[in-house]
């Protein structure tokens, strides 16, 4: 059953005005649900106000999008952000439980569960000021999961840290991913990390439209070293060299 | 903060975390013996410059630090010094709850809204720009002999730090931890109770700490002009009596006892509630 169903979704930033400028073309896709989808395409493609739409923090101009879960309450979203907005003041444990909607047993358990998987069981206590940037984000993925969210966005999650944690952490998440099934949009502008993640890969092209669906068939647990990722990551961009072939304004990106 | 002359010497690197903390709580205290001795080198020279002053001006004019302690003492121990210190610290702390009662939410809205700052920033600007001692004869004049004097003194001069702080502290509330809030469905409440307080405690304490120095200096001096007991009421009337060692004594002790209130309870309290603070942690 799907869990996300985008449908001929549009929208215009300044709709009317001589600045309109469409961002979204019509999209449609779903996601089912325990699947891993990344949206990857270059800057300015419209991957942030998708994303957005999705969530609710954005309107949108024409279309529908609806988030389900498969209890009949109202869908819960969880977030990862590109950095790890944790409240300063509050320990890391405290910073889960803010997230949750009630702080009883069940909820504490979650948290406990969600930061032994993250490798920062030890850590419950500390402010996030005493932890390191990949830690810190580590604690943002761990709330996000321990939500039990029927749907997980991750808004570019590795794109400030450094190579080394960024590799730590994917395949960390991957690990956690296929404990807790949980179905994702992961946005990206990395095809590699794209490949190595997912299940699909849906491109955006300048625009706002979809240029291209990719389903990833790979075995996993995945790892970079693997051949058959690299060859797999290979063809990925292959064709996206063709989209800039045909889209010039993608040139300059991806 | 750099403080140059004291600065602990860099130490080994650590290795985990815990060392780390452990080296700096070291390194903390190394800093904090060397200042100890710089301190007491500083009263030092200061009593012994008040000392050869008192022995060269004329007879009369200056006690020694020794006639004043004297004096200080026979304060204490009449028992005066609890009565009227009472006095002083309560019309302090009142006057700085109608300050917060009424400069919060001031700086609440001048931080949340444009129009309400457009409204409020040049009167509260010009309020905090007029000198205390204004303050303090304005507050004679309209309550004359009575404990409202002061009280309203000190809510006139503290009001202004609190808004503004206030409103700095409003205006610096990270947004990301905002929509972060938004994102996972956090009421507005729980937004304010989570998010907006926390941000704002530590300008706060700033406000609170900035004005206490000017507002007990205003509040002894309306006592001064118009109390009927506290701190400034004892040094006028030991004026009256052309008593120069009582009155040294008594602002002496004053100094003492608010100096004791800001270091102690002020900052302990500070501490204890920021100790999220990487720099709070260090200091520990």
């Amino acid at each position: 059953m799907a869990v996300l169903t985008v449908n001929d979704l549009c929208k215009t930033f300044g709709a009317g005005t001589a600045r309109s400028n469409r961002v979204l073309d019509h999209i449609s896709f779903d996601v089912r649900g325990q699947t891993f989808v990344s949206v990857v395409g270059p800057s300015g493609c419209g991957k942030s106000t998708l994303l957005n739409i999705i969530s609710g923090v954005e309107t949108h101009t024409s279309g529908d999008v609806s988030v389900t879960s498969d209890e009949g309450r109202p869908a819960r979203l969880g977030y990862v952000f590109q950095d790890p907005r944790l409240l300063p003041w509050r320990t890391v444990r405290k910073n889960m439980l803010y997230v949750q909607d009630k702080d009883d047993d069940q909820a504490r358990r979650r948290v406990s569960t969600y930061l032994d998987m993250v490798g920062l069981g030890q850590h419950g206590d500390f402010f996030p000021g005493q932890l390191s940037g990949g830690m810190q984000q580590r604690v943002g993925i761990a709330r996000a999961f321990a939500v039990e969210p029927d749907l997980l966005i991750m808004d570019e999650p590795f794109s400030h840290l450094d190579a080394i944690t960024a590799r730590g952490l994917r395949a960390q998440l991957q690990d956690i991913w296929a404990q807790s099934r949980k179905t994702v949009v992961f946005v990206t502008h990395d095809v590699v990390e794209a490949v190595e993640l997912s299940d699909r890969i849906i491109v955006l092209q300048p625009g706002g439209r979809i240029f291209e669906d990719i389903p990833i068939d790979l075995p996993r647990p995945r790892r970079q070293s693997d051949p058959a990722v690299a060859t797999l990551q290979a063809e990925v961009l292959a064709r996206l060299e063709k989209m800039k072939a045909i889209t010039p304004q993608a040139a300059t990106a991806v | 903060m750099a403080r140059p002359v004291i600065e602990a010497p860099p130490t080994t690197p650590a290795g985990t975390w815990l060392e780390g903390e452990e080296l700096a709580r070291r390194a903390a205290a190394r800093t904090r013996r060397k200042r100890l001795a710089l301190l007491v080198a500083g009263w030092a020279a200061m009593l012994g410059i008040w000392q050869v002053a008192a022995y060269y001006l004329p007879f009369g004019t200056l006690p020694n630090p020794l006639e004043v302690s004297v004096e200080m003492w026979e304060i204490v121990a009449s028992g005066a010094l609890v009565s009227d210190f009472l006095a002083s610290v309560l019309k302090t702390f009142a006057g700085f709850g109608v300050a917060v009662l009424i400069g919060a939410p001031v700086g609440y809205l001048m931080g949340r809204y444009g129009y309400w700052r457009a409204f409020f920033l040049d009167g509260v600007t010009v309020a905090g720009t007029i000198p205390a001692l204004t303050y303090a004869v304005l507050s004679l004049i309209i309550f004359g002999l009575s404990n409202l004097g002061p009280v309203l003194a000190v809510a006139l001069v503290s009001t202004p730090y609190v808004a503004l702080n206030v409103a700095e502290g409003i205006r610096g509330v990270d947004q990301n931890l905002v929509k972060m809030s938004q994102a996972f469905g956090r009421s507005p409440q729980q937004i304010r109770r989570e998010v907006f307080i926390p941000t704002i405690v530590p300008y706060l304490f700033a406000a609170v700490r900035m004005s206490f120095a000017v507002a007990w200096k205003v509040e002894a001096l309306t006592e001064v002009f118009g109390g009927t007991n506290g701190v400034g009421f004892q040094i006028r009337t030991r004026y009256q009596l052309f008593d120069i060692t009582g009155v040294i004594a008594w602002m002496a002790l004053f100094i003492v006892f608010m100096l004791l209130i800001e270091r102690l309870l002020l900052r302990k309290l500070e501490q204890r509630v920021l100790a999220w603070r990487p720099e709070e942690r260090a200091a520990r």
